[in-house]
């Protein structure tokens, strides 16, 4: 798929080396999430439904399983059969409220119904082509019911991916300490957490970046992640990377063995290596982390930024004494809620329809 | 498109046929209208050399690649329906469903034809919509309901399996494999897969062994010509015409009761391009009016050979005839009542059940002896690039 408001997207990239810190970035607690409660709902069936992708053997619930922290607690996600993807899986809590989607940045966050399209219709992803997975939703009686509760016409592919989207927007965080405490309930975090919070907003610098409700400034930054050796050790996995590029018009994507990232969006070999914030929320959940699940617990995670990251980041040795660092891991897990877990339902099957009586 | 080198095809028919074609007078008078109609139609004949597009030429080296290309997987969505699934040398490079299986997931909606003389179409799939096996094998592979896969997925898995890249150097001369050169690899394998004359009663018997054919089946072969009418179609030494007809073949039932099958039946009108009101009332196969969106064009399909028939039921584009005795008896019946533009070709017979058994022994006489079988190729592994540090 092509890129979205490439355009805007570098022009925002360019500005974003010129601001600098000094603006009092925060964390701020996450907002109400907006969604249409009908729309979720159908949503929410589909999300599970394994008939969404080609062959019908996975759905996003797959990749996205919410006993996994809405991610699939690999280092490299796997992908369609006979392909192995590679980046990490990314979990879905809290996305309604990204500013861009994908490791690379390349979709803008306030359309999620492409995001949705992508991840359905791309070959190493689900490899479904949305007229016969409308067809498919079609054969469903209780999925037309649900489709009436929000529109007047019949299950359309294109606004299928809106629906599987309005689900994934009511997928969000619960009951995070960080969020009582941002309210004013200061004994949500204690002491030790309290002084991680400190170091994140002060020594650390964590907050140049990882700020705003989601803990992401919404950015393309390089912090020097080393390269997963799995992506290029593994044919499957290395056939998608070079096939992605293909696809996105890198030159010499061939002998292209790293992953780099935003330039693949950008064509631009300054971006090689930066990659989108990631969210700081849920992180007990969501190991491993980082684009290609290199790090594999936030005391890894905190190591490495404090040695400034690894080859090429925009990052500076940080010197944390190792309760400093005890802080901070204590104050990042204070960002996590409650479990959200959502059951797969009963997913209701394909009925005989009148023939003709389309 | 491939340009196909016609005239040089059409003389070599000409010589072959021309030498070789004579009915038995002790079968037709020369004068009776029945020999009258038969000469207005290409006779029967043993197959020429298949024709080969000036733009992919044959080499060993080639078929060879096209060979292990058909068996394998990865040319396909999930490594599941390589062209040998849907094509398989053991059901006369058919599957013998009524309808293929197609893609995981999915079904299809026809009936898998045989790959045994596909080279000698200049249109292929029921509804005549490539016209030649360059581009064929793109539309199958990457069909929905067919082989699913993305082309540009496909070829980067071709270029992580070091002996094809080697092999498409060799043929191609190029520096990684592209898809497209797939498919003329494939193509040139399959125009490899055709049926030896020496193989075919029928044709041993027009090049001279007039012990070939039993005497019922030489009554079949006048009854053919004649009054049976079956040559108006299936003519030349194809024994197809390639023109499209309505015959009214009833609609295979699965149609009205199988949720996949109701699936693709409406995925395909609705990605084939017709009208909404089309689409909302398809309750039939139109067939070439996909290609022509022409309304005298619903219900047609293109003539298929009538070669290798012992080897390739059942039969039909939906696979609603499972022996040759039905099929003779359809059309001794004037065909079918199914859907508009019935062919006024197609009319009853009054074929008496003699004749009737003449005309099923003559039409198994167009297939070998044998069947054409294969073994499966060795096919290489996926290997890591190899990685500068």
């Amino acid at each position: 798929m092509k890129p979205r408001n490439l355009k805007r997207i570098a022009f925002a990239t360019s500005l974003g080396g010129l601001v600098t810190v000094s603006v009092a970035a925060d964390l701020a607690p996450l907002p109400q999430p907006k969604f249409n409660t009908a729309m979720a709902e159908m949503g929410r069936f589909l999300f599970f439904d394994e008939r969404l992708s080609g062959d019908a053997g996975l759905s996003c619930a797959t990749c996205h399983n919410p006993q996994k922290g809405w991610s699939d607690g690999l280092p490299l996600s796997k992908g369609y059969p006979a392909s192995e993807y590679f980046r990490n899986s990314p979990t879905l809590l809290n996305s309604g409220f990204k500013k861009r989607f994908m490791w690379d940045g390349r979709l803008d966050g306030a359309d999620m119904g492409t995001l949705v399209r992508d991840m359905i219709t791309e070959a190493h992803t689900m490899n479904m082509d949305g007229r016969l997975m409308q067809e498919r939703l079609k054969q469903v009686p209780e999925y037309n019911a649900m489709w009436l509760k929000f529109r007047k016409d019949d299950i359309n592919g294109m606004r299928v991916f809106n629906v599987v989207g309005e689900f994934v927007r009511s997928v969000n965080s619960k009951n995070a300490p960080i969020d009582r405490f941002l309210k004013g309930d200061q004994g949500a975090l204690n002491g030790t957490q309290r002084a991680g919070y400190e170091l994140f907003k002060g020594k650390a610098g964590c907050v140049a970046c990882h700020n705003g409700p989601l803990g992401s400034d919404g950015n393309l930054h390089r912090t020097g992640v080393p390269e997963n050796p799995a992506v290029t050790s593994e044919p499957l996995r290395h056939i998608t990377m070079a096939r992605y590029y293909a696809t996105s018009g890198l030159p010499n994507y061939m002998m292209t063995h790293d992953d780099v990232g935003f330039q693949a969006i950008s064509k631009n070999p300054k971006d090689k290596g930066k990659f989108a914030t990631p969210s700081i929320r849920d992180l007990k959940y969501t190991a491993p982390y980082m684009h290609n699940g290199m790090l594999k617990t936030l005391d890894e995670v905190v190591d490495f930024y404090d040695k400034g990251g690894g080859s090429g980041a925009e990052l500076k040795p940080l010197n944390l004494g190792d309760s400093e660092k005890r802080a901070l891991v204590a104050f990042l897990e204070s960002l996590s809620g409650d479990p959200v877990v959502v059951d797969k339902p009963k997913l209701p099957a394909y009925k005989v329809r009148a023939f003709g009586k389309n | 498109m491939t340009t196909l080198k016609r005239n040089a095809i059409a003389a070599t028919i000409a010589a072959v046929t021309a030498a070789t074609l004579s009915f038995s007078p002790a079968v037709i008078a020369a004068d009776t209208p029945m020999a009258k109609k038969a000469a207005a139609f290409p006779p029967l004949g043993p197959l020429p050399a298949a024709p080969i597009p000036a733009d992919n030429p044959m080499t060993a080296e080639k078929i060879e690649l096209g060979k292990m290309l058909f068996w394998d997987s990865r040319l396909g969505g999930d490594a599941s329906s390589p062209c040998v699934v849907c094509h398989k040398p053991g059901k006369g490079w058919g599957d013998g469903g009524e309808i293929s299986r197609g893609y995981p997931g999915t079904q299809h909606w026809r009936n898998a034809q045989t790959v045994l003389n596909a080279a000698f179409y200049n249109k292929l799939f029921w509804e005549g919509n490539v016209t030649s096996l360059e581009a064929q094998a793109p539309a199958a592979a990457g069909g929905n309901v067919a082989g699913n896969g993305d082309g540009s997925m496909m070829e980067m898995r071709l270029r992580f399996i070091p002996e094809y890249v080697e092999r498409f150097k060799k043929v191609f001369g190029v520096e990684w494999p592209r898809i497209f050169l797939a498919w003329k690899a494939i193509a040139a394998f399959e125009r490899t897969i055709v049926s030896d004359p020496k193989q075919v009663p029928f044709d041993r018997y027009m090049m001279g062994d007039k012990n070939a054919l039993n005497d019922s089946q030489k009554h079949g072969m006048a009854l053919f010509s004649g009054k049976a009418g079956c040559i108006q179609c299936h003519n030349g030494p194809l024994a197809s015409d390639q023109r499209f007809y309505s015959l009214g073949v009833p609609e295979n039932e699965v149609f009205m009761s199988e949720p996949l099958y109701q699936i693709t039946h409406r995925w395909e009108h609705y990605q084939k391009g017709i009208s909404e009101k089309g689409y909302r009332g398809a309750d039939l196969d139109h067939g070439y009016y996909y290609v022509t969106k022409n309304p005298k064009d619903i219900g047609k399909f293109r003539t298929p050979s009538l070669r290798e028939l012992k080897y390739t039921a059942p039969f039909m584009h939906n696979g609603i005839f499972y022996t040759l005795n039905e099929v003779v008896d359809f059309y001794d019946k004037g065909g079918g009542t199914t859907g508009p533009n019935k062919s006024p070709l197609i009319k009853p017979l009054g074929l008496t059940d003699q004749e009737k058994k003449d005309l099923v022994a003559f039409l198994e006489s167009l297939s070998m002896d044998k069947p054409l079988s294969m073994a499966s190729p060795k096919l290489p592994p996926y290997q890591p690039l190899k990685v500068a540090k």
